[in-house]
């Protein structure tokens, strides 16, 4: 392949590089998908659960992560020193904690009441809640005398194992670590012990742990509740519009008999893919995959499909908000799901907008220099699509200028052909790609898992070839179909007043709230553009007669426009 | 060598075949694993031109990357110019050169599918293309009028200084920024480098001029050392490499070392007031030099301690035992130029964060008086010592690793670092940690940093009383946030 490169310089970058996967199914229907690479002594490996948060009802959500945490707690011989015990022990517990959850339905109904102001406060909990709550702390403390802590990491940390971490998205949950290519043996037996016969000890422990991480993530970020807030603005009827860390309701609600059922439902072997990448020989380890993992039973029932669909927009949707951040604007469409024709399309007309040639870089940046910085991608997830683009505001311009900028930019791609040569750079980024892609390990295991658990790692081979056929009039055809008002949803973030402090921002503005602050900028912006005295003399004295009619009662912005002519008349008179 | 591995095959097959499966993954039998890290001087070689360069070929795929480091960084930056090296380094390749307009620049790079970078750091600079084979010579010309040529095209010039003045805006806006511009203060002093970073009139008083003077005193083929790695035959490359340093357009200054004039701050409570519901934490302490003998027992030790994530003492009792934080760790890495720091970390929800600030001292002071486990020992030693191929995993890792030693120094000092790291950190005995832990692990000098609502912070857990005074000598201490643009106190 590399003498045609020599040759042909240009079209050979057309040549697809594939991902040499090989994939064989277990008797029980589990899927194993198979990369040798010898260039170390190393192999990455690691499995997907083709269940996300979109699987998930209200009363349950976060379930799906949760789960992912829990599936780190051992098996019946791993992470105890005495089974039987652990296993009286987490009855016992259960036992405690339905009564626990007979008071949090008390204590709810208490809530819609008024009675109480935050059930989370454990001050407000209810006597008897506390009670149980001493007696469940109790058992807690019985309970770490059985528990060996964190075995499991402990058995792969000392055997060379390494990047062991799981994610969870909306479709998938996914699992993987780095072992030293003597060691496939123990990853087979770790990795199908768990799913055997998984043990969710410090059930309840964890909780807390995702409280935390949801703190982390959502909630102590300058943008994280706005964000999570906006998604579900956007999703209407579909489940992705709940986040996957879950409500903060339902966190705490969720018991071991749901995460049983949840378990039984889905971590099922016809649910499942197992992805190896590195230093093996295939029918070794197809050999032990079938002697482990086959193993695994299969469901008592089909796995569920999820059936409601977003409800087709009716209307554009708008949502402000005032944050720490600099200003800026976040706009989405919907789009089709992954696999769908119009996704490679969309592929390509997102990398027409971005990067540092891009046509957002260009107009908005560059150009009309409304914005420091944009952005736009897309991505097909397993039910359903998004596009996003947007844009930090620059210092003194209007979001809503940023906003007209970037539509403005979508609107010539429905009525223009994109030039050929630029069609063609997008191409050869993608062509390139798929080279860069292959360089080590882990990252082609990981690229294999995102594809297969958010549809078919086939995508992986095939969607080179759909990305360079795509057309101009493609792409023309795909703006046109999305890009329109009633499918998208805005939102326009400004400062929170009296954040981004420092002595920087024109004193006048000081006090006024964000959007006060962005008239208030464009009045000023007008009269420092003004040349004429009289005019700016005259507006002036209209001005003071307004204020003094209004009193105490006007409203602040009137004095900083009356600052700012005063300020430019001083000037224009020197 | 051949029979040996035969053997291991059919070990393996009979164990995937009629084998029961162990109760237990120790019965588990393992083939041996014989790995020998490759040796940097293979693929050394020092250029006429100048530069050593590392050259490590690999025909797998049709890409090349050409990476440069250059002995400069930020503690090059004239008094008052805070700002001017990263904006030298980010401009280098974004703003154009001599012969093509940034616009220009930028549509070709991105036609050929290539990555250009420039950057300059702390300690270092760099530069790099990476591009298909078929484009290598493209590539290495522009990448010779980058580095010879810039143009610093004053639009390019104006947007980044915008950029960065707007960026400032934010820099009180996430905890997690104010914790790093807090922690780096602390641990070094203000007036250490590391900690003169740009302000708004250091930032506006930049001119191109600046940027040229930068670049032309320390981007010069005597400050580079190179890595390249991909798609070509050593001896074309190491020729093209020649041409691409040779006659070298200006004579720059030779390099200066990195200055070491840091200072650790006094021990104390250090709150930074933020309205937030999750308080974010370090305890500090002075940490340790690369070379220094103590390093590796110093990497096991924290390895227990809180370095080994869900193996580790502190991510057990603050995470899994009793849920108070996602994320509670440790480190204590090597400094390369100076000794770095020791910090224990975690994110709390406010009313915990004292309680989980002394289970993290307790820990700490655990390790001084009690000796560790051997199943600890265990799990740390092997860890590091099984992971270390992955040092070498891919030809880019080999001639970026070796590039790093040359430049860093240790290349020279001590060319068989890893040859003999294994050996090394097996030679650590549970005496050395302990050893190592009261000797770094110092009460009396701990800094506590935390950013969060003072408030609820201080008014703690009902259930976990603490008493602040037992956490650190000295006392609470306020750290006003600072103005983003002049970094002095804000009222």
């Amino acid at each position: 392949m590399r003498i045609l490169l020599g040759l042909f310089l240009f079209p050979a970058l057309l040549i697809a590089q594939q991902v040499p996967v090989k994939e064989h199914f277990l008797a029980n229907g589990m899927k194993v998908l198979l990369v040798e690479r010898h260039d170390a002594p190393s192999i990455s490996g690691g499995w997907v659960a083709r269940v996300g948060s979109v699987n998930e009802r209200p009363g349950i959500t976060g379930i799906a992560h949760l789960f992912e945490h829990m599936m780190f707690k051992g098996t019946p011989t791993l992470g105890t020193k005495d089974y039987k015990k652990d296993l009286e022990i987490m009855a016992e517990q259960e036992r405690v904690r339905d009564l626990m959850r007979t008071e949090d339905r008390k204590m709810r109904a208490m809530w819609r009441r008024g009675e109480i102001t935050d059930l989370f406060d454990p001050e407000q909990k209810t006597k008897r809640w506390r009670e149980l709550n001493d007696e469940f702390k109790k058992l807690v403390d019985a309970h770490r005398k059985v528990i060996v802590k964190n075995e499991f990491d402990r058995i792969y940390t000392s055997n060379g194992g390494s990047k062991m971490n799981a994610y969870t998205t909306y479709d998938h949950t996914a699992y993987f670590i780095s072992v030293p290519s003597n060691k496939l043996e123990l990853f087979m037996w770790m990795e199908s012990g768990r799913l055997l016969e998984p043990v969710f000890r410090e059930f309840y422990a964890e909780r807390d742990v995702v409280f935390e991480e949801r703190r982390m993530r959502t909630e102590s970020t300058p943008l994280g509740k706005f964000s999570e807030s906006f998604n579900s603005l956007f999703w209407e009827s579909h489940p992705y519009g709940w986040p996957v860390i879950g409500w903060p309701s339902d966190i705490p609600a969720i018991s071991k008999a749901d995460a049983d059922e949840f378990y039984a439902t889905f971590y099922v072997p016809e649910n499942l893919t197992l992805v190896l990448v590195g230093d093996f020989k295939s029918k070794e380890a197809l050999a032990m995959a079938q002697k482990y993992f086959g193993r695994l039973k299969r469901g008592k029932k089909t796995v569920p499909d999820v059936i409601t669909m977003e409800m087709p927009q009716k209307a554009e949707k708008r949502f402000y908000a005032e944050a720490e951040t600099n200003p800026n604007v976040d706009i989405y469409w919907h789009t089709p799901a992954f696999g769908h024709k119009d996704t490679y399309a969309l592929s390509v007309l997102s990398k027409i907008l971005t990067g540092n040639t891009g046509r957002l870089k260009k107009e908005l940046v560059l150009k009309s220099k409304l914005s420091t910085d944009t952005f736009a991608w897309t991505r097909g997830m397993h039910y359903a699509g998004q596009f996003n683009a947007g844009g930090e505001v620059a210092d003194g311009k209007d979001p809503a200028a940023v906003e007209t900028a970037i539509h403005a930019v979508i609107e010539k791609l429905k009525t223009e052909p994109v030039p050929a040569k630029e069609l063609q750079k997008v191409k050869n980024n993608f062509a390139a790609a798929e080279y860069r892609r292959l360089t080590s390990n882990h990252p082609i295991m990981m690229q294999i898992i995102r594809n297969e658990g958010t549809g078919d790692w086939r995508e992986l081979n095939t969607a080179g070839a759909k990305l360079q056929a795509v057309t101009p009039t493609d792409i023309q055809r795909v703006a046109n179909k999305y890009f329109t008002k009633e499918n998208r949803a805005v939102a326009i973030y400004t400062r929170k007043p009296g954040t981004g402090g420092g002595g920087d921002e024109d004193p006048l503005l000081a006090g006024l709230s964000g959007q006060q602050k962005a008239m208030a900028r464009k009045v000023i912006s007008s009269v420092n553009s003004e040349k004429d005295l009289a005019v700016l003399k005259s507006r002036l004295k209209q001005l003071e007669a307004q204020l003094e009619e209004a009193g105490a009662k006007a409203p602040p912005i009137m004095k900083v426009i009356r600052a700012a002519l005063r300020k430019r008349i001083g000037e224009l008179e020197k | 060598m051949k029979k040996i591995i035969l053997s291991l095959v059919v070990a393996v097959a009979f164990s995937a075949g009629t084998a029961e499966i162990p109760v237990r993954p120790e019965k588990l039998k393992f083939p041996k694993l014989q790995y020998e890290p490759p040796s940097g001087a293979k693929y050394r070689v020092q250029l006429k031109s100048g530069p050593v360069v590392f050259v490590v070929p690999n025909r797998e795929l049709p890409l090349v990357s050409v990476s440069i480091m250059v002995r400069t960084g930020q503690y090059n930056e004239p008094k008052g110019k805070a700002g001017v090296a990263g904006m030298t380094g980010y401009l280098l390749g974004k703003g154009g050169t001599k012969s093509r307009t940034a616009e220009e620049l930028e549509e070709r790079l991105a036609f050929l599918a290539a990555g250009l970078s420039s950057s300059v750091g702390a300690t270092s600079g760099g530069v790099g293309v990476n591009t298909l084979s078929k484009d290598l010579d493209e590539g290495l010309a522009i990448l010779r009028e980058v580095l010879t040529t810039p143009r610093f095209q004053k639009s390019r010039f104006d947007l980044y200084q915008q950029q960065q003045l707007q960026g400032m805006k934010q820099r009180n806006d996430d905890s997690k920024n104010i914790e790093r511009r807090e922690l780096l203060r602390l641990a070094y002093g203000p007036n250490f480098f590391r900690n003169v970073i740009p302000t708004k009139t250091s930032m506006k008083s930049i001119t191109v001029e600046d940027l040229r003077a930068f670049h032309q005193a320390w981007f010069h083929p005597e400050n580079f050392v190179v890595a390249v790695s991909g798609d070509f035959d050593r001896k074309t490359m190491v020729a093209k490499l020649e041409t691409l340093f040779a006659k070298w357009p200006f004579k720059g200054k030779a390099a200066v070392s990195v200055p070491t004039n840091k200072r650790f701050a006094k021990p104390g409570i250090y709150v930074v007031d933020k309205d937030v519901n999750q308080g974010r934490v370090d305890i500090m302490l002075p940490g340790i030099h690369r070379d220094h003998p103590d390093f590796y027992a110093v990497q096991v030790m924290n390895d227990i301690l809180g370095g080994g994530g869900f193996t580790s003492r502190i991510t057990n009792r603050v995470r899994s035992d009793e849920g108070l934080a996602y994320s509670a760790y440790s480190y204590m890495p090597g400094g390369t130029y100076y000794p770095l720091l020791f910090v224990a970390g975690y994110q709390s929800k406010s009313a915990t964060v004292q309680y989980a600030a002394q289970i993290v001292l307790e820990e700490m002071r655990r390790i001084t008086v009690e000796a560790v486990t051997d199943k600890e020992m265990v799990t740390a030693k092997s860890s590091y010592i099984q992971t270390f191929p992955q040092t070498f995993e891919t030809k880019g890792k080999v001639a970026a690793t070796f590039a790093n030693e040359e430049f860093t120094g240790r290349g020279a000092r001590n060319p068989a670092y890893y040859k003999e790291f294994r050996a090394k950190m097996a030679a650590v005995t549970k005496a050395d940690v302990q050893r190592v832990a009261k000797k770094y692990l110092t009460p009396n000098k701990v800094v506590i940093l935390i950013v969060g609502d003072k408030d609820m912070i201080l008014k703690g857990h009902p259930d976990h009383p603490v008493n602040l005074d037992s956490l650190a000598r000295g006392g609470l201490k306020n750290v006003p946030l600072r103005d983003p643009f002049t970094l002095q106190p804000l009222k």
